[in-house]
This record gives C-alpha cells, structure tokens and sequence, in this order.
C-alpha cells in the first residue's frame, strides 16, 4: 500500500519533462497483457484529444502531460480546499457557542444539552450493533468457510446483500415506521430505530467481514484440518483471530453510520430529548438533535456546536478504524 | 535531501493553492451572500409545506385557498414557492436570500430578519392579543376524551396563572386574570406529541410544571401538528399539540383546550427596504400573480 | 471417545445450521422491505391509477379533491442525481489517480483522513453548509442540489476509485512507461482503462447515494412539486417528497408517500441490477 502511494513521486507538479520515474521495489516482470491501445477507453475530462498511438511528437506530448498533470492536481486541489472550507465553516459556526451547559445531564429549553442526545447515540448505537454484528458476522462466515464457492445460494445472498446496501436511508425509515413501529406496534422507540439501523448497517458488517476472513490464506485452514480440528474449531481458533482487525473495522465504519443517521431514525426513534430508561422509550441521537435544534430556528448557533461535536465524533471513529487497519497492515507483514 | 525538498516544495504549493481556493471562497461568499437588493428582481417566494399548521393557518387568513366550483377546495400558493419544512429553514432562507418573502410564527422571529407591517399594522404580541393584528391563531393541546389524572392536571397547570405566565414569555398568554394554579401534582408518566411550533412553549411549561410536581414525567415528541391529532386519537400519546384548529374528523374523538395565541409574522430580508404589505398584496404575491418586488414597493 | 466426536459433529451441524440461518437474515430483511413497502405502497395505486401516478404532473395533496402525480419528483430526482454525477465524477477520479499515483506518500497521510472525514460528515451538517454558503450563491435550485451531492459522492468516488486504481498490476504501468510514455500518460491510458470495472463501481454506488440522499437535499434544492424549466428553478426529489410530507400524511396521502417510497426503491433495484448486468459483460 504504502510503496504504490510513493510511485511517481520524482515528478514535479507540472513539469513537463519525460524524465523515468524510478520504480526500484518492482519485480521485473515487463509483460504487458493489451496493447497500450485500450479499446473504449473512456476519455478522460480534462485530457486532451490524443491520437491512439502512445508516442508521438514531444511537443504534443509535453502538453498533453502537462494538461493532465494540471487537471490532477487541480482537482486534487478542489477537493482539499472544499474540505478545509467545510471544516473551517461549520468550525468558525460552532465553536463559539460550545459552553459547559451544552454538556449538562439532562436538557432543558435553557441549555439545550446534548448530554441525553449523545447518551442516546452511544445506546442505539450499541443495541444496533449488538443485533447486526452476529448476523453479519456470522452469515460472513457461513458465505466464505461453509458455502462452496460458486454456490446459487451464496450468489443470491450477495444479491440480497448489494441490494439492502443500495437502500436509500428514508426507504429504511418508511419500512421501520410501517414494520417495528406500527405493525409490531413498539411505537417510536429506540428498539425500534436500532432495529431499523440494524438492517442498513448489516451489508456493511457481512461485506467487511467477508472481506477479511478471504484475507487469511487457505494455508491456516489447511494446516488446521491437517492437524484434525473440526471446522467450527478452525473458524474460531485458527480463522476468526487473524480476520478479527478487518471484521472490527467494517464495525466501526457501521458505527460512523449509525451516527451521522437522521432520515431513517426520525419515524422509528422519535425525537425526545431524554435519556431513555429502557429501549422502549423515544430518544434523539445527536444527529436528530442537530436537526431538531434548529428547526424552529431558535437554536441556530447551538445546533453548529452540535455539529462540531459530532465532527469530533467522526474524527475519533475513522481514526479508530485506520489504527486497527494499519494493525491489519502490520500483522500481515509479520 | 532533494526528494525531501521537493517534497516539501510540493507541499508548499498545495497549501498554498488550498489557502487560495479558501480565501476566493470565503470571499465570493461574503459578497454574494450581501448582495444589494433590486426592486426590479422577482420575488422569491418561500412557504411551507402542505399540512404545515403554520402554512393552513397562513393560507386560511389570507384566503390563498379558494373554494372549487365543485365544491372541494383548491391551495393556490404559486408552484414556484420554495418549500421550507422548517421554521430555522425558513429563516435561514430568507436571510440568505434578498428578494425573498416568507412567513413564520411570531414566537420564533428573530433579528435576523425582518417583519412587515400587515394593513398597517406591527406584528407584536399586543396587537395580537387585542386583536388589532391580522394574522393570528391559537395553540392548542387535545386528548382523547376528558382528561384525567396527571393529563389534566398538566392542562390545568397551563391555563392557571402560572402557567399561562410561562406562555406569555416567548408567546401570548389566553388570559392575564386566570386563576392560580391548585392541582393535587400526581405522579405518573404522559407523553405529549405533535406541532413542531407548540414545543418550545411546551418544553417551557413542562419545565415549571415539574419544578412544582416533581413526581411527573413528561415526554414530548416533536412531530406536527396532523400527526399529534392522529396519535392523540390512537393513544400513543396522551395530548396532541396542534397550531392550528382542529378538524372536524378530529373533533370527534378529541377534546381540545386553546393554550396560547400566536400570530404570523410576514417576513422579508433586511436588505429589502419594504416595511408594510397589505393583505392583499401578501395574497396576490403569494399566489405568484405579482412577481416583482417594485410592483408592491412605492 | 465416541460420545464426544458426536457431541462433535453434532456441534459442527448446528452451528452450521446457525450461520445458514444468520445468512438467511438479509434475505428475510430484503423480503420484510419489499412486502411491507408494496402492501402499503401498491394499492393506492390502482385507486390513482398508475400512469396518473407516475405521469401526473401535479402533486396536491391539501387540494380537494387530492392530486397526486411524481412526474416533478422523478424528474428531480434524475435532474439533480445527473447533475451531481457531472460535478462529482470528474472531480472524484481525477483525485483518486492523484491519491493512488501522483500524491507522495507523506502528503496522502495528510489527505487520506481528510477523504475519510469528508465521507462521515452526516448529511445535516452537509445541509447547513449548503444552505449557507451555496444557496446564497445559486438559490435554490438545481445547481445547488448538484453541487452540494456532487460534493456529498466525492468520498464515496474517490475511495472506491482508488482501491480500484492500486488493484490494477504495476506492471502496466510499467509496461507503458517502457513503451515510452509519459508518467500522466501511462496513469490516463493504460491504468484508468483497466480499473473501468472498479471506477464503473464507485460511480454506481455514487449514484445511489446522490439519488437516496434526503437530508441534505430538502435545505437547497427548494422542493417545488413542479418540473423545473431551467437547472437555476428549484425541483423536490422522490426523498424529499416523502421526509416533508409523510409526518402530516393520513389515508390516502400516506399512502402516496409510501408508493413514493416503492418508487424509490424499484429505482434503486434497477440500477443495481443494470449495474451487475454491465459487470457481467466487462468480465
């Protein structure tokens, strides 16, 4: 990973020279499937026209370079400057109005907390967790270690899986209004938002922990079998551990989800500003709490503050999954 | 050393560049979003959503609804009509946007826009009280059938004199002679739901309802007002709020108690220099037969 | 001994039986979705009538008599998804071949977390920041809904994009580097066409979450329930129809909203499933 991002990295930005970037780590191996003539390659927005042969006269092909150089790095450029404004903005919004009683235990119309919101939030999150990561997890496994490969089911499964990841966040929320809040008749209540961020997050948790046990090579599995134990024995002693860092983090990212969730959890979670006693009751997650906050704008200001703790939030929880990928990264090597 | 350099160098020129694309931005924003107001430009028209207690209100006093030939009835504000689906949108929209026009519940408006004169006349709280101002309406709270227990000891809490006193500050109180408050503060649970512009108030009076009644616990789900009538009906909660008269169909299951008035500030930009509407000029603008600003300004 | 191997395989088959049936659950989810969406979605239809419903061009749900026709709806919500893949596709690969190839390694420890942030900003807080800075500038309209989702794919665009681009074998690029050509060159046209399946991916998920996007749309793109003569006139999406309405919603109206919803949703399958059938081809 590290070595493809330094390729290229003798290039100046818009230098126009052809000079050979080194590539030292490489194995020599200089077969080219394809002529560099790709039928139907797509053109490229910001490339210029260029004849179907890869060499051509230097002047063109300075220009060409530089013209596609130019276009990289500018968008590159877009993208960074569009994230630091964001960040800049809602941080220049916010920060100001982040005081202690924005923090108290219990809100009032006074403080506005999001103490109960963020409470809240770390309990859906939880209960969300606690009922998709079996389900996920272990499909994962019946998909990679039991099914054959190739299998009907396996595809239709997958189907299913790229089908539910697809579902826009309101659809959610419309089927967990009809199915957990009215047909099962839990009301607005966190049970019933949880179960609903279950669903979204579910291909999530299977697709990432599917991921991760195809990672372990076959030979751990075979030198396991070899040695006598049962598969179910070589799942969980022998395959699980090593899968265990990709598997934590597809949770994580499902985490980062369930937090930044609003459409799905406004018609099944409800938007009491409490600490919810038991599942059954109604509770706002922060992102609810944003947008509950501001919509009868009196609390404009407070509502950015929210943003910014929920921008900390985000922050924590990719740095969480980068760790735990960069363990991966390391235990792979070793 | 010298990849190292040229790696900084890179750096360099993309921080610079991020900075720049930064700066442009902040920049074109400021100006843009202070752009001088022209009266030859056509008005914007921002509304809220059908169903909107604030948004029936507003179309009833105004007459934008009309009744059909056929007998049924027909909202004509124009098409074109931005939708805001909430008060802070509303706000915010019209604060971003100069030639823009729209309308919210007096209890929310704030300097950052401004409230026109309707027939003459300031929206404020006395003049709704009194009757002078136009646009008004009332809150109310509704249960289904007569309310008991804690229900009703909380509705009696909100129309006693302390009660109605915590409405008076960010609304207008009913009544400024009603009787103090002398309930028994049973305990309990109730849950309150419907009309995103009653909460406020109602998180106020919760408020002071549960310094006196500690015993009391008092959910309340913001949702609007239709479906604080529909859930007052089905009984997943035990007062409706609603902002706006009940309906006939819903007038059949539930009891309702007015708790407070508000009126309907029509709102514009600060840039716009206009200070008073007629209401039927609101109207004609609102149903997008007047379309530029100096056709109303003199 | 032998009690314990059938204690054994006796474990082995129920656990077996377990992961088969924790497999079944996503295909229960998708049946549970499909049933109750159509079961309160359809019916309505037969009494709007679906080509009412679809091609009608007027949505009045507080008139009376009630009309209801999405033609505004899906137009925006297909107005607003191609305007936002224009401004995010471009923008979102050209970043990916400078993530994956041009960016040095010190530098992309920098953007990388910025991307990843970008893609866990929830879409209320993306809302507020259009309705601030990009409204001003381009009303409510459908520009602005484009540029905001083009903004909202962009991490979505960038980091499939770029997975796919490092998948591809160092040796075409080395290949065409031999041949002569230059770094850019060797990137554009050997590395990009190989990585089509995977770019192809990224803007297909991009397109799913610009068309399923609700929060964010509902502040900027002005939610006016006609079609729209020009991309600087406002238009309400399929989402938006259903998050502004649905609270208010009864009976009829409700259940509208629902088959709204149904629409969605068939959108959403269709393009999955054009999308799976394009796979199969290029493989």
């Amino acid at each position: 990973m590290k070595n493809l991002g330094r390729i290229g990295r003798s290039r100046a930005p818009m230098a126009g020279s052809s000079q050979m970037p080194g590539s030292p780590q490489m194995p020599g191996s200089p077969q080219m499937p394809g002529s560099p003539q790709m039928p139907g390659s797509p053109q490229m927005p910001g490339s210029p026209q260029m004849p179907g042969n890869i060499q051509m006269s230097g002047n063109t092909r300075r220009f060409s370079e530089t013209c596609m150089a130019v276009a990289t790095w500018a968008a590159a450029c877009l993208t960074l400057g569009i994230l630091v404004f964001l960040v800049g903005f809602i941080l220049v919004r916010g920060i100001p109005y982040i005081t202690p009683s924005l923090f108290a235990f219990t809100y009032t119309s006074d403080n506005v907390s999001l103490m109960p919101a963020l409470i809240s939030t770390l309990f859906m999150t939880v209960l969300a967790l606690l009922i998709a990561v079996p389900f996920g997890v272990f499909s994962a496994i019946y998909l990679v270690e039991y099914a054959r490969r190739g299998n009907k089911f396996v595809s239709f499964v997958r189907t299913t899986t790229e089908t539910l990841s697809g579902i826009p966040s309101i659809v959610y929320g419309l089927f967990g209004l009809l199915f957990f809040v009215t047909f099962l008749g839990w009301g607005f209540s966190v049970l019933a938002g949880a179960f609903t961020l279950a669903i979204m997050i579910l291909p999530l948790v299977m697709r990432s922990s599917e991921e991760a046990l195809k990672a372990v090579p076959d030979a751990y599995r075979e030198g396991a079998f070899g040695l006598g134990a049962g598969r179910l024995r070589t799942v969980f002693r022998i395959v699980i551990p090593p899968a265990m860092p990709g598997i934590l983090a597809g949770i994580i990212l499902a985490v980062g989800r369930i937090v930044g969730e609003t459409a799905a959890l406004i018609y099944t979670a409800g938007t009491v500003a409490q600490i919810p006693a038991s599942p059954a009751q109604s509770a706002r997650t922060l992102s609810v709490h944003m947008y509950a906050l501001t919509s009868e704008g009196f609390y404009m200001n407070e509502g950015y503050a929210t943003a910014v703790v929920l921008l900390v939030l985000v922050v924590l929880i990719n740095t969480g999954s980068a760790m735990l990928a960069k363990r991966i990264g390391r235990g792979r090597k070793g | 050393m010298a990849r190292s350099l040229a790696g900084f160098i890179r750096g360099l020129t993309l921080g610079v560049l991020t900075g720049g694309v930064l700066a442009v931005t902040v920049g074109l924003t400021g100006c843009i979003a202070a752009g001088p107001f022209e009266a030859q430009k056509p008005v914007s028209v921002v509304s809220r959503e059908d169903g909107s207690g604030t948004r029936s209100t507003f179309v009833d006093l105004f007459d934008i609804v009309e009744k059909t030939p056929e007998g049924g009835k027909k909202d004509r504000t124009t098409k074109e009509a931005v939708i805001a689906n909430q008060t802070g949108i509303m706000m915010t929209h019209i604060d971003g946007n100069t030639h823009s026009i729209g309308y919210i519940s007096l209890g929310s408006l704030n300097d950052t826009v401004k409230a026109l004169e309707i027939d003459g006349i300031m929206p404020s709280p006395a003049a709704v009280k009194e009757g002078n101002y136009p646009v008004s309406r009332s809150f109310y709270v509704a249960t289904k059938g007569d309310p008991t227990g804690l229900t009703k000891d909380f509705i009696d809490f909100i129309l006693s004199a302390e009660g109605q006193d915590v409405v008076g500050k960010g609304y207008i109180a009913l009544d400024d002679s009603a009787p103090a408050y002398t309930g028994d503060r049973p305990g309990g649970r109730i849950v309150i739901a419907g009309s995103s512009s009653v909460t406020p108030v109602m998180e106020k009076l919760k408020e002071a309802y549960q310094a006196l009644n500690t015993s009391a616990v008092i959910e309340i789900q913001m949702t609007d007002s239709s479906s604080g009538m529909t859930s007052a009906i089905e009984g997943t909660c035990d007062i409706g709020m609603s902002s706006r008269a009940l309906k006939e169909s819903e007038l059949e299951d539930l009891k309702p108690a007015k708790i407070a008035l508000d009126g309907i500030a029509i709102i514009v930009n600060k840039k716009n220099p206009i200070t008073s509407l007629t209401q039927a000029q609101v109207k004609s603008i609102f149903t997008g037969e007047t379309k530029r600003w100096d056709a109303v300004l003199l | 001994m032998g009690c314990g191997a059938a204690m054994n395989a006796l474990r082995e088959k129920v656990m077996r039986g377990v992961f088969m049936t924790a497999a079944l659950v996503s295909i229960l989810a998708v049946a549970l979705i499909c049933v109750f969406l159509f079961a309160n979605g359809l019916p309505v239809l037969g009494k709007i009538g679906i080509f009412n419903f679809l091609l009608g061009q007027e949505w009045s749900p507080a008139d009376d008599p009630q009309v209801f026709g999405i033609l505004p709806m899906i137009l925006g919500s297909l107005y607003v998804t191609a305007g936002a893949i224009v401004v995010g596709v471009p923008i979102g690969i050209l970043t990916a071949v400078f993530l994956a190839r041009v960016c040095p390694a010190k530098m992309y420890a920098m953007i990388k977390p910025g991307i990843d942030l970008l893609a866990g900003i929830p879409s209320v807080v993306y809302g507020f920041f259009g309705m601030a800075v990009i409204v001003p500038l381009a009303g409510n309209s459908i520009l602005a809904a484009s540029l905001l989702l083009g903004v909202m794919i962009l991490p979505t665009i960038i980091t499939l994009a770029e997975s796919s681009l490092r998948a591809v074998p160092q040796s075409y690029y080395e290949g065409a580097l031999a041949l002569g050509a230059g770094h850019y060159r060797s990137v554009f046209r050997i590395l990009l066409p190989a990585a089509k399946s995977g770019i192809l991916a990224a803007v297909i998920l991009g397109i799913g979450r610009a068309i399923g996007e609700t929060m964010a749309v509902i502040m900027v793109a002005g939610n006016q329930a006609r079609i729209p003569g020009s991309p600087f006139q406002g238009v309400r999406t399929l989402t938006a129809n259903i998050v502004i309405e649905m609270g208010y919603a009864a009976e009829m109206h409700r259940e509208a909203l629902i088959a709204t919803g149904v629409v969605l949703f068939v959108f959403i399958l269709l393009i999955n499933l054009s999308f799976s059938a394009l796979k199969r081809r290029m493989d």
